[in-house]
């Protein structure tokens, strides 16, 4: 093995394949929930499961990418999975405490109601990163929001951003979005 | 903690040259000797390899997924200091996660003293730069727009097309012209087509910290040549400690080194001797050698007989803002990609002293999704994308930001730390940025007149600033080893030559006599190629060359 790959062994696939987790179902409802409808159930889903892929492959208190500007070395958060696994079940208990219904089984505006109440803590206008958010619902959220498909959906066009394009279109206006159905 | 160096016979490898350190200037002054020169180069690297490209789209995935660190074992712990701009200590050094901006000084920058009566002129001029920049442009590749003459002067086309404008940069650009400023695309070495091997720029938007396809250019690209055609040898993990001189007279006869060990193994001594020694680890790392070299013959360390060493650091400081203009933007199609002009860099003689650059950027700030409305109500589910969407259907940010021209205070200075150590037991660097007096006195009045040209530019786009603001930290680091003719004021020659040492020199960014008011790397790889020259002539022509 060269001394590189001694030093930083590679990294495979990048981000793991998700894994079942123990509520996963009342995430699954918490995406439908918070989601843009526009999105569709697939396109709901597919948030969700990348969502989970994310909190999967988190490795806590890995080293950050250095500030701009500073020579302070810091490191990511410690790991959120424990505490948004609780709020992702207690969230399941006042569903059924409240309205007799698992959080799943619950209307739309019920679900948003009691996500509404769950996140009131987090003052701040502008949305947290996934990582920083307080409750599992604002981390879903924050996740998708954060993603090129999600400024794709706002701008109703095909930006891409952050991903791999040709150079040769960079100057011509983003081709708009085809929606679903048509 | 400190570490344990094994006692003993040291190692001894022998060469021509050595260069210390193996960041971005070290890399072409090698290429440009392996290419040139007939002689035997050994580079010492204190820092672990780095990520091979082939790995680095993992790694940036990890980066947008979580914010790692994309660079794995990029920096040792205990070689840091206060007043760092940034860390890296790996093969290729802090250019392995620079962001491939590389604009030339303008030709004022070299000639502030004759020309405005401040600060210090460099001894070398614009004009014998020129070849230098365009060597470094073409070596490393830079991708580039002429700008009008007058305020973009070089001698030769750059080595690729520009960067196109974006859809946003275009839009930015009929808004600047609007108030009166001229702009084009920023000149980076990031390849607008194949270039030397390596791919075109897909516009990833990760360019800094990392660019996953090679597209932007870093020095591993030029190690990893010249390694495999075993034209230099390069040994990493291997950390210079002193330098030492000749009994009899001036000259370096070896570096005395520790091979760091591996899983708690001691360290191992190294030493190098060459005939002639190359300081090459940048503004920090080369100040801080030369005054740990310290002896009872140099008792301020070598090449400092003047007490210049590690006196007059450079850098500029800037101020941005963001500015709401009513056109539709779509942040994402090439962020990292910017306008640039020189307009206010190629000043005439005023009453007070004022240059900067100026660069525009597309920028999400303020059409970001929130979680409040106006009214503080949590917003979910379609509430929040409608939200979003109003915010950004008409409006849309333009980022702007001036670096100006900073003067360094004589003690703008590295010093050796006396209350700090590293693991080897040597005191670490102390940094401490300053203005020169007069230039102290020009802040207020400089950040105010920027401050003044944004708002201008706002209300020519019948838009205003979002927030504005001055970064506190001197941006692209230099001096420390300031060039010079006169010994007394400076601690090498305009080749690198150390006044004191014959066989000694420092390159690159340390030798920089002031920081000028543009991204500093291409100055700083256009004078190390011009002391690569110097160095080379000690030693035989290769016959095609």
């Amino acid at each position: 093995m060269s001394s590189a790959a001694a030093a930083n062994p590679p990294i495979a696939g990048g981000l793991p394949a998700p894994a079942r987790q123990p509520n996963a179902t009342v995430l699954a409802a918490i995406g439908a929930a918070v989601l843009p409808t526009e999105l569709g159930a697939e396109g709901t889903r597919r948030a969700v499961s990348d969502f989970q892929r994310w909190m999967d492959g988190y490795r806590p208190s890995a080293e950050a990418n250095h500030g701009y500007g500073t020579g302070r070395i810091q490191h990511l958060p410690a790991d959120p999975r424990p505490r948004w696994r609780s709020q992702l079940a207690a969230l399941d208990q006042d569903a059924r405490r409240k309205h007799g219904q698992s959080f799943a089984a619950l209307a739309r505006a019920d679900q948003q109601s009691l996500v509404r109440a769950a996140v009131s803590e987090e003052r701040g206008e502008t949305l947290p990163t996934p990582l920083t958010a307080r409750h599992v619902a604002l981390a879903l959220l924050a996740h998708f929001y954060d993603s090129p498909a999600a400024t794709d959906l706002c701008y109703e066009a095909t930006i891409g951003r952050q991903q791999c394009r040709p150079l040769s279109t960079a100057s011509q206006q983003p081709v708009p979005l085809t929606r679903r159905g048509q | 903690m400190s570490v344990l160096v094994r006692q003993g016979r040291p190692e001894v490898i022998e060469s021509d040259i050595c260069i210390i350190g193996s960041g971005i200037t070290a890399a072409l002054i090698a290429e440009k000797l392996t290419e040139e020169r007939q002689a035997r180069i050994v580079v010492v690297e204190a820092g672990d390899e780095t990520v091979p490209l082939a790995d680095r789209p993992a790694h940036r995935a990890r980066f947008v997924a979580y914010g790692e660190n994309p660079w794995g074992v990029d920096h040792i712990d205990g070689m840091t200091a206060d007043g760092l701009q940034s860390r890296s200590m790996q093969v290729g050094g802090l250019a392995m996660h620079w962001g491939g901006v590389t604009p030339r000084f303008s030709p004022e920058d070299f000639r502030v003293k004759s020309l405005f009566g401040i600060g210090d002129d460099w001894p070398v001029s614009y004009e014998e730069l020129d070849p230098f920049y365009q060597e470094a442009e073409e070596r490393i590749g830079v991708a580039g727009e002429q700008g009008p003459a007058e305020m973009d002067p070089r001698g030769k086309p750059f080595p690729m097309p520009a960067l196109p404008l974006t859809y946003n940069l275009e839009r930015l650009k009929r808004w600047t012209g609007d108030s009166g400023i001229a702009m084009w695309s920023q000149p980076s070495s990031k390849n607008s087509v194949p270039y030397r091997g390596r791919a075109i720029c897909c516009r990833n938007d990760t360019c800094s910290p990392i660019c996953p396809v090679g597209a932007k250019y870093s020095p591993d690209f030029t190690w990893e040549k010249l390694r495999a055609s075993r034209q230099v040898e390069l040994m990493s993990r291997t950390l210079v400690r002193r330098l030492i001189v000749d009994d009899r007279s001036n000259r370096i006869v070896r570096a005395e080194a520790v091979r760091r060990g591996r899983g708690g193994q001691a360290a191992a001594p190294v030493h190098f001797r060459a005939r002639t020694f190359v300081v090459a680890a940048g503004y920090a790392w080369s100040p801080h050698l030369l005054m740990l070299s310290r002896s009872g013959r140099f008792p301020n360390g070598v090449a400092n007989r003047s007490g210049m060493v590690g006196k007059y650091m450079t850098g500029h400081r800037n101020v941005f803002a963001f500015i709401r203009l009513p056109m539709r933007l779509y942040p994402g199609i090439n962020e990292q990609h910017s306008l640039v002009t020189k307009q206010f860099m190629r000043v005439a003689g005023t009453d007070r002293y004022m240059r900067h650059d100026l660069r525009v950027w597309e920028s999400s700030v303020g059409r970001r999704p929130r979680l409040r409305d106006d009214a503080g109500a949590v917003l979910l589910g379609d509430e929040l994308l409608a939200d979003w969407r109003e915010r950004t259907a008409t409006d849309g940010t333009a980022r702007v930001r001036a670096y100006y021209d900073v003067l360094p205070h004589r003690e703008s200075a590295l010093t050796l730390d006396g209350a700090a150590t590293n693991e080897y037991g040597d005191p670490r660097p102390k940094l401490t940025f300053r203005d020169s007096v007069e230039s102290a006195a020009l802040r207020g009045p400089t950040e105010d007149a920027i401050k003044a040209l944004f708002q201008r530019m706002a209300k020519a786009g019948n838009g205003d600033i979002i927030r504005s603001g001055t970064d506190d930290f001197q941006d692209h680091p230099g001096g420390g080893c300031r060039m010079g003719n006169d010994p007394a004021t400076s601690v090498v020659d305009s080749y690198g030559r150390t006044h004191d040492h014959e066989n000694l020199f420092v390159v690159g960014a340390p030798t920089s006599v002031t920081g000028g008011c543009a991204n500093g790397t291409l100055t700083f790889l256009a004078v190390g190629l011009r002391q690569a020259t110097a160095i080379g002539r000690e030693f035989p022509a290769r016959r095609s060359s």
